[in-house]
């Protein structure tokens, strides 16, 4: 099932944005030890839609996410920007829009705001979920602690109605999480994150740690729940081509710092920023002519060591010498909303070829080819 | 081995500083005392005063110069016995951990043997048939503590070496033809440095435990001083019931500090194996100065105060 | 194609199990690996592609002799190895094995020049000698310049380059056969690629038999001379060089493909897949793979199918080819019975 497909009806306002972050930076440690894992990230999700954050290790995509909704754990501070969560208060009596700022908030606030406006799936289901507990009990918690006025037989028929949701036969709320295989107990987080009917899904790196075919029940799974509840989503991965399948948008991390952001098939048709090219290089494709690919040379950046300049430069192919020196704003790269951190784009001159491209007539143009000349679209 | 970053919290140098104080103690003592400790030249039942700093006994002997020379002894049989103990806990663990099979079930069925056993009866059964040459030598009351102290550190270790036998770096050893013994000496053994140490503290404190009581109890021979003795002398001549604190009191209070300053240094090396138990190394003032809670609270990621304002909850749009 | 270095005949490895929780607990038998042969070549690279519960790091473990077969037995150099002795010296000097998660083969409180010492010395290299044998070996992985590395600790490189390390030290007794089990799923994206190619360039330039188990089908495409596909301990289909890929025939390979998220292909439909109960259990009876199959016939469920020639060098476990093999079915005690045609 396409993307385009499960859109919901968007009669919506357009640029309703249900979370926006705004120069956003998290270290870990303080003072002259602490280390920057993310460094003035400003990013938006809109209502309904997805947003898929892409990077490797050390990118600070995690970190980003878990510092937003305060469930960072120690030595992780937030060290300077805004978050701010947008929703539907039923409770406020007239269903109006309430926003939080989610760096003020209070610690009861935030309970309340977290599981029912926001959940998280996390990476690893056998580490979420409380091992010598059965996966009923899981439902019942988080629903008593939400929902007071439910009883226990309610609870269980919500808990039955979320399962059928997600595929699952009801006989698995009496099982125990070692008894499930891991695609099952990961549809279990995620029927567990839409418990309460979130605005918004966080799923970091959700299918890492499961087989492709598991993970494409899971893709699809997804895409029916999304058609069906409207819910927006962020996405965390280090697969960029599941992310060009799944997401809307998508921003891609490296080093603490969003380097682009993009719609999803335009990031993947013509990408803009070196890494983002070099990570669509990394992957070897599935069809076509048997190449060497070359990746990116050298490995992601120390962050406890101070970077000077763009924290990509000593890697890129395209490396100017103001790279090494000045670090790239997140700018907007022309009307269509396409934003890139690069000195390369601050003039045509510098544009390289494999940077440049329109979106081509045929469609299978391999983006692996550094000598590609720009293609008038 | 890298560089070893130890914690540097409060506890912990308290805790160094002790077992350093002691440590110097064991090794001075005997030169600083002013008086030989079993001259029985003085009056008896003296205060603390100028010339005796913590009175004398009832037999007239300097009690300061007691417990001066008393620590040596008392350490050294501590420390023999700790690291005697370490070293069968570390030779039973490690094998019964790795080798699993027979050698295993043997082995455990003998640490339990050990474990079940009550260790001071045991000690006073063994003490008791010692000759009485051996009753006076530290060394050897520091073996058959040992004996009674390693069968714990045993259990723990051979836990810590089956779960690093799975581990793929043993793999990896063994794929590549490594004999089994170079492998538990080489590979695993140095990845348990860090629980062998918490054990030596740990045993080392039950050693001074076991001593003092064998002492106290009047099995050692009361020709060599140590805080055990003084406390046997002390009960003996009913010091409790004549009020006479400064006979007792000091012996056990150097007992009560080193034990103490062990149990320190022990909760600086649980931090140093679980880094999450370690605060992130800042000040409390530096703390309160940026806005950070002292303890760091789950599910409540701090804000730094110099952020940018933030904004009061906005209303409804 | 010259002969085999390595060559693995009828290789299978059941476990033993105890299910349930009550005072009488049933016997299971686990096949991990049921009747697997395979034969690695000198400058050639085998890919065994699988998800987890195929059996193939229990298939490498087996080559590497570190688990024991049920039955089965292995050839190496064209001499059979008794199935009940022990590894010896020699074996491993000639067949190395490198692990999946570089950070945890590592010893980590030794220096790296332990871990490449500990091989050279084992295999009775000169003290002397030792030091530059260490050196070449990081140079062969483009770990340059060695000294640089050989007084580091592992918590000091990044993964990519533990393992180069990890690959170094395997090379250290110069094998013929280098195992590599999912060497790149726990690397970074893009230092896979790095990898990869130092692997396919060890093959190439130093005559090395390798073989490459994933999970990563493309990345399997991208170095294999062989590719082999398992499914419950089975091979279910093998072909030279990447046909199976390009045109897969058995149903587990392309419901396997067609999962891949392939963002050039986007009006590929993603497969509509059955629900499966009963993770982990597969039938005892017929084909492994038939309760997920949407192609199932009466025969598959009674009737384990052996392994079919589709096309030249291209095999494939299954019944829906059983028209057209020309050759006559090779039966390979699948149980039950096999109608020739």
């Amino acid at each position: 099932m396409t993307k385009e497909a499960m859109t919901p009806d968007e009669t919506t306002t357009e640029n309703d944005t249900v979370l926006e972050i705004e120069d956003f930076s998290v270290d870990y440690g303080w003072g002259d030890s602490a280390v920057r894992a993310v460094n003035n990230v400003t990013l938006s999700v809109r209502r309904s839609r997805v947003l898929g954050v892409a990077g490797e290790s050390g990118s600070g995509k995690s970190t980003l996410v878990y510092a937003v909704t305060r469930l960072l754990r120690s030595p992780g501070v937030i060290a300077g920007g805004r978050a701010r969560l947008t929703f539907d208060d039923p409770s406020s009596g007239d269903a109006k829009r309430r926003t939080v700022d989610l760096l003020a908030a209070s610690a009861s606030e935030l309970r309340s705001i977290r599981w029912s406006q926001v959940s998280i799936v996390l990476q690893s289901a056998l580490n979420a979920l409380n091992p010598v507990l059965r996966i009923g009990h899981e439902f019942d918690e988080v629903l008593k602690t939400h929902r007071r006025e439910m009883t226990k037989a309610q609870r269980r028929a919500r808990a039955a109605e979320l399962l059928e949701l997600v595929g699952l036969n009801e006989d698995r709320l009496a099982r125990f999480p070692h008894e499930l295989s891991g695609g099952q107990r990961q549809r279990i987080m995620i029927a567990l994150a839409l418990a309460l009917d979130p605005q918004l899904v966080i799923m970091d790196e959700p299918t890492t740690a499961l087989d492709v075919v598991t993970q494409r029940e899971i893709v699809n799974e997804l895409a029916q729940l999304r058609a069906r509840f409207g819910f927006s989503m962020i996405f965390i991965t280090h697969d960029l081509s599941l992310l060009v399948e799944l997401a809307d948008d998508i921003a891609v991390m490296y080093a603490g710092n969003v380097v682009e952001w993009a719609p999803a098939s335009d990031l993947y048709n013509t990408p803009r920023h070196p890494y983002t090219l070099g990570l669509l290089n990394s992957s070897p494709p599935l069809s076509g002519e048997r190449r060497e690919l070359v990746g990116i040379a050298g490995s992601p950046p120390d962050l406890s060591q101070p970077l000077s300049g763009c924290s990509f430069h000593a890697r890129c192919p395209f490396a100017m010498e103001r790279c090494a020196s000045e670090v790239p704003v997140l700018r907007e790269l022309d009307e269509s909303g396409r934003k890139v951190a690069c000195w390369l784009h601050e003039t045509p001159a510098t544009v390289p070829g494999a940077l440049r491209r329109r979106v081509p007539a045929v469609a299978v143009e391999d983006p692996s080819s550094e000598s590609t000349k720009e293609v008038a679209s | 081995m890298s560089a070893v970053r130890l914690p540097r919290s409060p506890k912990v140098l308290v805790g160094a500083g002790l077992v350093a104080f002691f440590a110097v103690l064991t090794v001075v003592g005997p030169w600083l005392a002013p008086y030989n400790p079993s001259a029985t030249s003085f009056p008896a039942n003296l205060r603390p005063s100028s010339g005796h700093w913590l009175g004398t006994t009832a037999l007239g002997q300097d009690i300061f110069s007691q417990l001066l020379v008393g620590a040596r002894a008392t350490m050294i049989v501590a420390i023999v016995a700790g690291v005697v103990a370490t070293i069968l806990s570390v030779t039973v663990g490690v094998a019964a951990g790795y080798l699993g099979g027979r050698t295993d079930d043997g082995l455990s069925l003998m640490s339990n043997v050990f474990l079940a056993i009550p260790g001071l009866p045991l000690l006073i059964v063994i003490d008791s048939y010692l000759p009485a040459g051996g009753r006076s030598n530290s060394f050897v009351i520091g073996l058959i503590i040992s004996l009674t102290g390693w069968a714990w550190g045993a259990r723990v270790l051979r836990a810590q070496t089956m779960s690093l036998r799975n581990r793929d770096f043993v793999e990896a050893s063994r794929i590549i033809g490594e004999s089994r013994f170079r492998i538990m000496m080489f590979e695993i053994a140095p990845n348990l440095l860090p629980v062998l140490a918490s054990s030596l503290l740990f045993t080392i404190l039950y050693s001074i435990g076991a001593y003092v009581t064998l002492a106290y109890v009047g099995l050692t021979s009361t020709a060599v001083w140590n805080w055990g003795t003084m406390l046997y002398w002390a009960q003996a001549n009913n010091a409790p019931l004549a009020n006479q604190w400064w006979w007792f009191v000091p012996p056990g209070v150097c007992i009560a500090l080193i034990g103490t300053g062990l149990a320190l240094m022990n909760f600086g090396i649980d931090e140093f194996i679980n880094p999450r138990l370690r605060s992130a190394g800042l000040s409390g003032r530096v703390r309160r100065a940026s806005g950070l809670p002292r303890r760091p609270r789950l599910g409540y990621t701090p804000v730094a105060r110099a952020s940018a304002a933030r904004a009061a909850k906005v209303g409804a749009q | 194609m010259s002969d085999a270095q390595l060559e693995a005949r009828h290789l299978s490895r059941h476990f033993v199990v105890r299910t349930g929780h009550g005072l009488v607990r049933p016997k299971k038998v686990v096949r991990a690996v049921d009747d697997v042969s395979l034969s690695l070549h000198a400058r050639r690279v085998t890919a065994v592609v699988g998800e987890s519960g195929s059996g193939k790091s229990v298939l490498a473990r087996m080559l590497a002799r570190i688990v024991t077969p049920t039955s089965g037995e292995l050839v190496l150099d064209g001499v059979t190895i008794p199935p009940n002795t022990p590894r010896s010296l020699a074996y491993t000097s000639e067949v190395q094995l490198v692990l999946q998660d570089p950070f945890a083969s590592i010893n980590p409180v030794h220096a790296i020049r332990h871990s490449l010492e500990r091989p050279l010395a084992i295999h009775g290299t000169p003290k002397a000698e030792i030091e530059e044998r260490a050196s070449a070996a990081l140079a062969r992985v483009s770990l340059e310049p060695p000294e640089r590395y050989l007084s580091r600790y592992p918590h000091e490189l990044s993964g990519g380059q533990l393992q180069r390390v990890s690959i170094a030290r395997a090379l250290c007794v110069n094998p013929k056969v280098l195992l590599a089990d999912e060497p790149i799923s726990m690397l970074d994206v893009s230092v896979r690629l790095g990898v990869l190619n130092l692997l396919r360039g060890l093959c190439d330039n130093e005559q090395l038999a390798i073989l490459y188990i994933t999970h990563d089908i493309a990345s399997a495409r991208y170095i294999a001379d062989e590719t082999i596909v398992m499914y419950a301990g089975q091979v279910v289909e093998r072909s030279e060089g990447t046909a199976l890929i390009d045109a897969p025939s058995h149903p587990y390979t392309q419901l396997l493909i067609s999962s891949v998220p392939d963002p050039s292909d986007p009006l590929r439909q993603a497969p509509e897949i059955e629900d499966r109960t009963g993770q982990g259990q597969f039938p005892t009876e017929g084909c492994r793979f038939a309760p997920r199959c949407p192609h199932a016939m009466e025969v598959c469920r009674t009737t384990a199918p052996p392994l079919i020639e589709v096309a030249s060098g291209h095999e494939s476990r299954c019944w829906l080819y059983e028209d057209v093999a020309k050759v006559a079915i090779t039966t390979r005690g699948q149980g039950g019975t096999i109608s020739t045609t």
